[in-house]
């Protein structure tokens, strides 16, 4: 019996594939191994170019996919979780920075920085938490009962943030811009 | 070093104004984000960023 979605919508996996390997086709695909059965695409990206960060990001399929369940899916039914820089790194070193500015961490949190980092929301991966992209706001995202983005569309989307984090990191960008800003 | 940070940098600006101009954007295979017009005139293909703000 088809379990897995890529089992039983075989054209919508081809389709990911196809998609995959025409606009980052140094990407593998794989499955975990912890008994999820969930698929994953694996590669590193420099969004800024060369002289820039490069990050080693994972692509992962929730195994609802193509469905969006509820509009706090963040970025619909493909996560995406960077290994290289690890974002909970990262936050935990900005944590101090972000509390320092807001106080306390009710102030942090009512203003997006719960967490350390703009954009970032936490779930669990095999044992451990981790931190993952928030990609398109409910908004703008067109993910429903029937379809969510490509994994190649949420790669896409991720570059973009990592733009904006590396900005913010820096010092290039405020806390309101990176938050609220037409990003 | 503080060179490629620089240059790194002003990337970083220009794209940032782009996004957040509206002008369409692409991402090549490299992963590396790109204004339309600049990865045409490189003969980049990529694929476009979709529009709408990050949640």
């Amino acid at each position: 019996m088809a379990y897995y979605w890529y089992q039983s919508d075989p054209q919508l996996y081809q389709m990911e594939v196809a998609a995959m390997r025409k606009f980052f086709p140094s990407f593998t695909i794989d499955q975990l191994q912890d008994g999820s059965g969930r698929l994953y695409w694996r590669g590193k990206v420099q969004p800024t170019g060369e002289g820039g960060m490069v990050w080693d990001i994972m692509l992962l399929y929730k195994n609802t996919h193509p469905k969006v369940l509820s509009t706090s899916e963040y970025g619909g039914t493909v996560q995406i979780l960077p290994l290289s820089p690890r974002l909970k790194d990262i936050a935990d070193r900005m944590m101090p920075l972000v509390m320092e500015t807001y106080g306390t961490y009710d102030n942090a949190v009512a203003h997006g920085f719960g967490l350390g980092l703009p954009h970032i929301y936490r779930d669990n991966f095999g044992r451990q938490e981790e931190y993952f992209i928030c990609t398109a706001d409910p908004k703008y995202f067109k993910g429903d009962k029937t379809q969510s983005t490509s994994a190649a569309s949420a790669l896409s989307w991720a570059c973009k943030w990592i733009i904006l984090c590396e900005m913010w990191l820096n010092g290039e960008i405020s806390d309101d811009l990176a938050m609220e800003g037409n990003y | 070093m503080e060179n490629n940070d620089a240059i790194a940098a002003a990337r970083r600006r220009a794209l940032a104004e782009a996004l957040r101009s509206g002008e369409p954007v692409v991402v090549t295979a490299t992963g590396e984000v790109e204004k339309r017009e600049d990865a045409e005139m490189q003969g980049l293909a990529g694929i476009q960023v979709p529009d709408g703000k990050l949640a």
